[in-house]
Parts: structure tokens; sequence; C-alpha cells
């Protein structure tokens, strides 16, 4: 059904007076449908319009002479004592004499059974300046009249109990069913955007649940919510009853037609008719329920079985009750509201205490699922020091980086003052998230940190996959009305699940809340997290220092003794008169042991420092660099390969020199050691290679490689070259590297936050690969 | 010039180091013998006369990882000592540390060397380094200051 935005619409009626009874079946716009002037009343009572200075019937229902015995004709012009006998006028002018007679329909005789008219029940009001009478038949009782206001003090103590908004409405309904017997009784609760929710409901056991349905907004169009919100109550007691139009459709003395806003009987909307008329509905009451000047919900009773005329005294009781209930339901949502804080505070803290004694903020893990209970979302995710943490049901990793990206770049998001984002449609603001709407149709966004480095992200699923047709999927179809099956519950809420696609249940201002405390709470962790990691890292500079002054201590009084023993052996060996020459060997074995322990020495010092000299991060032309290794390398090797290849000339990159220089010398001259071929060739180079495209870090970054064809290493063996004085061959061999060599590149190249690996297999040479991300590493 | 004019102070606590300089001193033909504190703290207290006689070397040889004040210290109060401060100090240590090598030239230092674990090598090293200082290189008239002083 199409709103009456778009479609300029000129109505068949023209500029003429409206009358549903004629014009009704040409309706085809909800919205226009002038619901507050139908024209015409339900058949099973009269109205008259009098003027109200003298009580001259000036308009009247076209079915006067059915319950009056006079026409409509005979009427118009006449005083209305004519009608309602002398003592009955004149309780109606000391009535309007009182005031307070304006919208405010008042039940206030009933007319006695004359020879030509039945008994009759008196209501009357003022629209407009005009005095309206409706006259209706009295309700035939086969009993006593219950005590309804008796009931209705019952039904509201009843009220009361109710310790959650639903269980306060399933009270209301149940209630409302056992005042009035309606076969189906609905609490039917507007959404903020409009559409409708069965959000409790009691019913014949026989009928078909409508529990938990969602309706569009037009089902109940505008008009119709505009009636609600100055009406308590709305009888249709017999629907798709006769009609009665005014004679004339408009008041002579002011050409306008009767507002019937608080006619009882009023007659009903032809889209509300054909709903019913659809549904089998023979009778329908609506209540309505409100906050303020806003209409909350109605209370939708439906009776299938008969029509139900409802006496003067129940809607009475009826309306009261409206009117109790909508006092108390914000008292009850309150409550609810109220239970919930409690227990998303109890919640938080718990979870404080839980990350307080881990002492770590991945704590938070554990008090993860009843997280997503209190904030009634399907999933959440946390990013914290560059890790999600996935709990429930959310989108993938990639894709939550792409989201990250994202936000990152809202200006909500951004600065120090950062602010929650909350959507119930996430796909609106961001295009891919179309991809993940099932998960995340809802996203509540929580910024940690500023620019999105610590971040708390809250996932709902997609409204729609909550969504379930509670009838039974056989139900024949029934002989629906002019406008087909739209008006129809089954119809209209496959309707309402089309236009709810890719949007998830909204986040309540109290959820916000909720977030928004959890999240100063979060944001507490992540500050004492980084106190404590400042208190870890003046530990581990104090253990540095320590370490220091240990490698310190180790070089001088290690190799104090050292220098000793290897002076006593050279002096015992330049002693003449020792001739034996094993025992030479022997002396000169151990001197050659203080030298090579001598060189492991330095290796630990030289292992110890590269890990604690702070790195000075610039543009460094790593052509010029590799220059000085191989010049530092030529400088210690007797035999220079015959072939350095250097494919291109290498890049600039944002690094510390001599760190890197000291990885190439490492490098080239290990390609150099392990190699026995008698043309050794040294090949370095880079490649060019991306992040991967999910990946936050997705540019570009260079993979520099030194490959020799060496003797190669063992794949098995891959791991263990990089750590400190693992050898793979022989003292003695090859140069006798103490191996710590490749423990320091990978040392340095650790410190740049790069890579090192290395491709390698026997006879096939070797070729190490090593990455530097320094940028990143500057901002350590 | 006195005869303690020509001698060498060796600062040294351990008894093979020192008698690797000893045995270069002869290698060198160095006539006087040669003075040795343990500490750092024997060291000033020789330079300072606080045994009663002024006593001025050629030069200090100073190993920097002595017991007590250590090697650093002495070299920072001599060259905080008006009358001392020009005496030529050079480090002999076992540390090839950076940080110590900067600092002991940043207090003042004329030379820092490394002590080689191999003999021969330790040997060839001071027997160089005491003929550069004492017959190479020229050295300044510290005396007279020095008796100015006290």
């Amino acid at each position: 059904m199409s709103s009456g935005a778009d479609i300029p619409s000129t109505p068949v009626w023209n500029d003429g007076p409206y009358s549903v009874k004629r014009y009704g079946v040409s309706i085809t716009n909800c919205d226009s449908e002038p619901v507050q002037t139908p024209g015409c009343i339900q058949a099973h009572g009269v109205l008259f319009v009098l003027r109200s200075s003298d009580l001259t019937i000036l308009q009247v229902s076209e079915n006067a002479e059915r319950w009056l015995g006079r026409s409509p004709q005979a009427l118009l012009g006449q005083p209305v004592v004519g009608v309602l006998g002398a003592s009955a006028e004149r309780r109606l002018r000391s009535w309007l004499r009182e005031g307070s007679t304006e919208h405010n329909p008042r039940h206030l005789l009933t007319l006695e059974a004359t020879d030509a008219q039945p008994e009759l029940e008196l209501t009357a009001h003022t629209s407009d300046g005009a005095t309206v009478i409706e006259l209706e038949p009295p309700i035939p009782t086969d009993v006593s009249a219950p005590d309804y206001y008796a009931l209705v003090g019952h039904s509201v103590g009843r009220l009361q109990g109710g310790q959650t908004l639903q269980h306060f409405c399933q009270t209301v309904t149940q209630e409302v069913r056992r005042l009035t017997g309606f076969d189906r009784v609905m609490v039917y609760k507007f959404h903020e955007d409009g559409h409708g929710e069965v959000f409790s409901e009691s019913r014949r056991d026989d009928l078909q649940s409508w529990l938990g349905l969602h309706y569009p907004a037009e089902d109940i169009p505008k008009p119709a919510r505009e009636i609600f919100k100055q009406l308590w109550i709305r009888p249709v007691p017999e629907v798709g009853a006769e009609l009665a139009e005014l004679i004339p459709l408009t008041n002579p003395d002011t050409g306008k037609p009767l507002t019937m806003t608080f006619c009882a009987l009023r007659g009903p909307s032809v889209m509300y008719t054909e709903y019913l008329q659809n549904m089998g509905v023979k009778a329908a009451l609506t209540l309505s329920i409100r906050r303020g000047e806003m209409l909350w919900g109605l209370i939708a009773c439906h009776h299938y079985s008969a029509s139900m005329q409802l006496p003067h005294a129940m809607r009475a009781a009826c309306e009261l009750f409206a009117q109790v209930v909508s006092l108390q339901h914000h008292a009850a949502e309150e409550q609810e509201h109220h239970q919930h804080r409690i227990e998303a505070d109890r919640i938080h803290q718990e979870l404080l205490a839980a990350v307080t004694s881990a002492g770590e903020f991945t704590a938070v893990a554990a008090s993860m699922s009843h997280l997503l209970k209190v904030m009634q979302v399907g999933g959440a995710a946390l990013f914290h020091e560059r890790r999600w943490s996935m709990f429930g049901t959310t989108p993938t990793e990639s894709e939550l980086d792409g989201l990250r990206r994202w936000l990152r770049d809202q200006p909500s998001f951004m600065g120090s003052n950062a602010q929650l984002f909350a959507t119930d449609s996430l796909s609106r603001h961001y295009a891919p998230a179309e991809g993940f709407a099932e998960s995340a149709s809802g996203l509540l966004a929580v910024p940690l940190a500023i620019n999105a480095k610590s971040l708390m992200l809250w996932f709902r699923p997609e409204l729609v996959r909550t969504l379930k047709w509670g009838g039974n999927p056989d139900e024949k179809p029934m002989v629906t009305g002019p406008h087909g099956p739209r008006l129809t519950p089954r119809k209209s809420f496959e309707l309402f699940v089309q236009s709810v696609r890719l949007t998830s249940r909204p986040w309540q201002q109290f959820e916000l809340e909720a977030a928004n405390r959890l999240r100063i709470l979060l944001m507490q962790l992540v500050v004492s997290q980084v106190e404590r990691l400042t208190e870890l890292n003046a530990e581990l500079s104090r253990s540095n220092e320590e370490l220091d002054a240990f490698a310190y201590v180790a070089s001088h009084d290690l190799k104090e003794p050292l220098r000793g023993i290897n002076k006593y052996a050279h002096q015992l060996l330049e002693d003449a008169t020792l001739g034996d020459a094993d025992q030479r060997k022997k002396l000169d074995r151990l001197m050659r042991l203080t030298v090579r322990m001598d060189s492991l020495l330095d290796s630990l010092l030289q292992f110890s420092r590269v890990g604690r000299v702070a790195l000075r991060f610039e543009e460094v032309d790593l052509a010029e660099v590799l220059a000085e290794a191989v010049e530092i390398v030529e400088a210690r090797q007797s035999e220079w390969p015959t072939d350095l290849l250097v494919q291109r000339r290498l890049p600039i990159e944002r690094c510390d020199r001599s760190a890197v220089r000291e990885v190439f010398v490492n490098l080239l001259s290990n390609a150099l050691k392990y190699n026995d071929k008698p043309r050794r060739i040294i090949e370095v180079g880079y490649v060019v290679a991306s992040g991967s495209e999910d990946s936050l870090d997705a540019r570009q970054h260079n993979v520099y490689f030194v490959r020799d064809n060496g003797f190669g290493i063992h794949p098995r063996h891959h791991q263990h070259v990089f750590k400190i004085f693992r050898r793979l061959h022989g003292r003695d061999e090859h140069g006798g590297g103490n191996g710590a060599g490749l423990t320091i590149v990978k040392k340095i190249v650790e410190r740049h936050r790069g890579e090192v690996w290395v491709e390698s297999s026997p006879g096939q040479g070797s070729t190490f690969f090593f990455t530097l991300r320094c940028e990143e590493a500057g901002n350590e | 010039m006195s005869s303690a004019r020509r001698s060498v102070l060796v600062v040294e606590d351990s008894d093979e180091d020192f008698a690797t300089v000893d045995e270069a001193a002869k290698r060198a033909s160095f006539p006087n013998p040669l003075h040795r504190a343990n500490t750092g703290g024997e060291c000033l207290a020789l330079l300072r006369g606080e045994a009663g006689d002024g006593f001025l070397p050629a030069m200090v040889l100073l190993d920097l990882n002595t017991p007590g004040l250590d090697g650093r210290e002495a070299l920072a109060a001599i060259r905080s000592d008006v009358a001392l401060g020009a005496l030529p100090v050079v480090v002999l240590s076992t540390s090839a540390n950076p940080v110590d090598i900067a600092e002991c030239y940043a207090l003042g230092a004329n030379a820092y060397h490394v002590k080689p674990v191999q003999y021969p090598e330790h040997l060839k090293l001071v027997t160089e380094l005491l003929t550069y200082w004492l017959t190479t290189s020229v050295l300044p008239e510290l005396e007279e200051i020095h008796e100015r002083q006290s």
C-alpha cells in the first residue's frame, strides 16, 4: 500500500462531502481516507446533529425511521424535543449548560419505549459547537448487569504484579478478554518506525496465535492513529454491518461535514472493515494505550463467532481500564529497564572482577556470553592490541577489518571525543555490510581509544531472521475484499518482512546507556592496562640493564681468567724443556679453546647489545648499506667470490642504518662461508609484495633476499638456524662461525617488525628473506 | 726530573695481567720499575701523595674494573684534579663495549685499548703502547705544576 506522500490523489468525491458508504470502495490509499468525517454511522443506532442554541435538528442519520418511526425529512428543522420528550430535553439542556461537553461523550439517560420507538440509550457530546446525540438500543442481558467497576478494580489489581512489560501486557490481554468476552485480545505495540507488533495475546484456545507478528506502519494509517490519540475506546459491534448516511452530509449552518471522532456510532474505515472481514472478525473493539501525547499501542479485540454489542457500562469500564493501562505500562517498562540496568551492572562488576583478578584485558571473554544476553545482541567483537576477539555470531575477521577502517574514517568516531555509533541498518551507511547482513544488520560501535585503535562492536542479526509466520502454513485462503489478500495478517506480515530486510531490532536508549557504561569500564581497563604495560616496560628495562651488567661482568670476569689460562699455556709451550709432542698438542688445544670461548663471549655480548641499543629510524639508501656490508665482509674474508649479483639497485627504506648493515654482513658472510662451489655466487635483490587485501596494513612492502649456491639447509633445520649458538657444522669447518650471526639477524629484523625466513634444501643453495616494517616499529 | 717522573703507574688487580705489563716493560727496555696500584682508590692515594711522599708518574695505565673505586671513577677524579689534569691516562680494559669506550674518552682518557685474550697479542699490544707513550710521544712537564700545588 503506497503512502499518501508520493501519490497525488484526487478523491473521486472531489471537493464534495465524503461518505464511506458511497465512496469507500474507491479508496486505495489508507492515509487519504477521511476517517474522522466518514459521513455515515453504523446502523445499529441513530445520530442527530443539533444546533446547540435552540436544539433544532440539523442532520439526522438516514435510518431514523427504523428506530423512531419518522423519516429524516419529517425530523430535519424540527426541535429535538419532539423526539426526546420534554424531560429528556431538559436534562440535555442542563447538561449542555454544565460545559465540558466538547469531545466528551456522556451517557445521559435512557429514553423509555413508546408506541413509536423502542427503549433507547442516549449519549451526547458537542463537536465543533454542534450538539451530537447518539441513540442506541440497550444491550439485552440475560442476568442482571455485572458490576463493571468492581471487575475493573479487580483487573487493575492484577496489573500491579508485573515484573516485565511483557508480563504486564500479558495480564492486560487476559483481563480485557475476561472483562469483555472477546475471542482474541492483543496488545499491539507501535515501534519507533511506526510498524506494529503483536506484543501479547490472549485468545480462544482453538485460534492461531499471532503473537510476535509484525505489521507495516500502513496497516494502521495515520488518520486512524490520530483518532486513537484522542479516543480511549472504539467499538465496532458488527463488522460489515449496514451503514447509515447522514442527511444532509454537511451541517447546513456551517457547510462542513460532522467530525465524528468521538461518536461511538462512527462509520468505520473501509480499509479497517475490509481487513476485519478478511480475518473473519465479526465484532471488534479497540482501546488505546498512550504515553503522554504519544500513541504507544492498542488493545485490539476481535470476536469471530458473532457480533458483539457492548453495554454502556462495559464500555465505560473498558475506557477506565485503558486509562489505567496507559498510566501503568510506563511504570512497568521503567521497572523492566531498571531490572535490566541492575543485571547489566552486575555483569559489569563481574567482568571488572574477572579482568582485575586475571590482570588481563582479554578476561573480558569470560563474561561475554552474559554480556551478549544482557545487550540482547547476536554477537560482539573486541578489537584490542591489533587483534580481534569475537563472540557469538559476527562477521568474519576480514569483514571486521573493513568495517573498522570505515569506522575509523567516520567524523563522529575520530578524535578523543569519539561517540557511540548505533544503527539498525548498517548497510544503509556502509554498503559492504549487505554481505554480512544476516549476522550484523544492527551495529553498535563503541570506541575505546582514539582512531578506533581499540573498540567494541555489538551486532544484531537481521530482523527477518528472527521473524516467523506463526500461523498454519496450510491456512486456507479466504474470500478477500476488493484489495485482495493485501489486507490479511499473513500478506501484511510478508510485506512487513520485505520492508525490514537488512535491518535489525533497533537500539533502545537504555541499551545505549548500558553500552556507554560498559565503555567507561572498558576504557578504564585499557588505561590501567597501559599503566601496567608501562610498569612492565620499566621492569623490562630494569632487567635489560641487569642483563647488560651481567654481560659486562661476564665479558670481564670470564675473560680475565681466560687470558691467564692462555698466557700460562703459552708460556708452558715456550718452555724448551717440554719436549713431549703429545703434551705440546694438548697445550695448543687448550689455547685454541680459550680463543673459542673468547669468541663465544663476544657473540653473547653483541647479541645482548643488538636487543638493547635504541634504533634510529631514518630513510636509508639500502644500495649504499649493501656496498658497505660488502666492504666489511671483503675485509674479513680472504676469498671473495667470483660473483656478487645485485639484480637491481636496492631501494630506500626506513630503517636503522647500522643494524640493517649488520643484517647484510651476517647474511653475506654466511653465504660465503657455507659454500664449497668453485664459483661462489651470491645474489642480492628484493621483490615487492602486498599485504593481504583484507588486512588493515594492505600497503606494499619489500621482501629482500640474499641467495647463495652453497650447501643448502635441510628443511628440518630451517627454524634451528635462527637459534643462538645452534650450529649445523663443526666448529672449525667453514671458517668456524660461532652460531650467533643469524640470531642477531633475526633480532634486528624483529626490532623492525619484519620477518626473516629461509628457503633452502641440501645441495640447492639457500635464500634468506627478510622484510622491514619500521614505520610501525617507529610508532611503538 | 726525578726518577719517579720516568715511572709508570699500573692500576691492575689481576696478577697475571700485571705480570704481562711487567714483561712488556722489559721488552720495551724500560729501565725503571713499574708502580702498581690494585684499585682506583690506591691509584688516587699514590698520585695525591696521601702516603706523605708526592709521586708523579709519566703516565697511568688504567684497568677499568678494579675492586672498590673503579677505573672510571679514578679517571674522573684525576681529570678533575688541577695538579693531575694533564697526566696521560691510557685505559687498558677487557671490555670492548662501545659504551665503556665512549665514556672513557669523554672522561678524558688519552687512549683506550682492549686486552686481547691471547697472550702473544696481549704482550705485543702492551709493549707497543709503552714504547709509544714513553719514547715516541712527547709528554707534558707536570712536576713544576705539581710542586707549585704542594
